[in-house]
């Protein structure tokens, strides 16, 4: 829950430093509710990528939720198709999370998904609203390395995900591939193009 | 078109989480694809940090952001906290740029 606070502060603040306007920003904390994505929708947006490409790179990054979703299904067979339909739209990380270590424990209660769930969503918007307006008050991001946070808390997440060696070598490799693009003049595209191709490696490894 | 990328990058993300919920599918997914999709989030984080790192602001770096990273590596290993590699990187690039 703390983290999600501190994140969310950090992605307003952020967001806002890079020239969007609050109700942009609020606006993707409200609908698009990713936090991965929407650090990666500034960045893109910073370098005036177009829709189509901002919208590819979201796919992209929220793949995984398809999967976490279809590992749900079981649980939430007994609700009704809107009931679903709202569990998927509060569907995170974070939630998925939570309601697996809930269920594997063996605890059948749906209510605390939808109770953490939606806390984490009103908290995230919250939390965005602060960095918003702390973004407008602190000014030159540059002086205190604060450009940096996104990069550091992507590079966080990168190396809590890993747990097999293969991991951190596609980590790396779509880091080298990507860094390589952009130098070379495709920002743009760097990260989709090296994102997509960097998983093929572990078709090739062994777990 | 700022609006269009939001709105449509709302409509995609929805899709992705609501999709498994609503259709029914079948079998399961080989196992080439889901060792795909089960490195991909990470491939595309990293991928983001790889520009960020190498060449900010579309040009090689100075040196400040490399050595900021690996540091965010070392300490969110070692303290296993988001946090503690958010405040260690943002520290060290802002001592490396006064420099």
């Amino acid at each position: 829950m703390g983290t999600v606070l501190v994140v969310g502060t950090t992605f307003g603040v952020i967001a806002r430093q890079s020239g969007l306007e609050p109700v942009q920003i609020a606006a993707m904390s409200l609908l698009v509710f990713a936090g991965a994505s929407q650090f990666a929708m500034v960045r893109l947006f910073s370098e005036s990528a177009p829709a189509p490409i901002v919208i590819a790179s979201v796919l992209f990054i929220n793949l995984r939720h398809a999967l976490m979703a279809a590992s749900l299904r079981a649980q939430l067979q007994g609700l009704p198709l809107v009931g679903r339909l709202v569990a998927a739209f509060v569907l995170t990380d974070e939630a998925f999370a939570m309601a697996t270590g809930h269920f594997r424990r063996g605890g059948r209660s749906l209510a605390y998904y939808f109770v953490f769930a939606f806390t984490l969503y009103v908290l995230w918007n919250m939390a965005t609203v602060a960095g918003i307006v702390l973004g407008d008050a602190i000014g030159d991001p540059r002086r205190y390395g604060i450009d940096f946070a996104i990069t550091a808390t992507f590079t966080g997440i990168v190396v809590l995900a890993i747990r097999h060696r293969s991991d951190a070598v596609i980590a790396l490799v779509a880091a080298l591939v990507a860094g390589g693009l952009a130098l070379a003049g495709a920002s743009t595209v760097a990260v989709i193009t090296a994102g997509a191709l960097a998983p093929l490696i572990a078709l090739f490894t062994r777990r | 078109m700022i609006w269009i990328a939001i709105v449509g990058s709302a409509l995609a993300t929805y899709l992705i989480r609501s999709l498994p919920f609503a259709v029914t599918i079948r079998g399961h997914l080989p196992d080439a694809a889901s060792r795909y999709l089960d490195a991909l989030p990470v491939a595309i984080i990293a991928a983001l940090v790889g520009p960020a790192v190498i060449a900010p602001a579309g040009a090689l770096t100075h040196g400040a952001e490399p050595v900021a990273a690996a540091l965010v590596v070392a300490a969110v290993a070692w303290r296993r906290s988001l946090l503690a590699g958010v405040i260690v990187g943002v520290a060290t690039v802002a001592l490396l740029r006064l420099i």
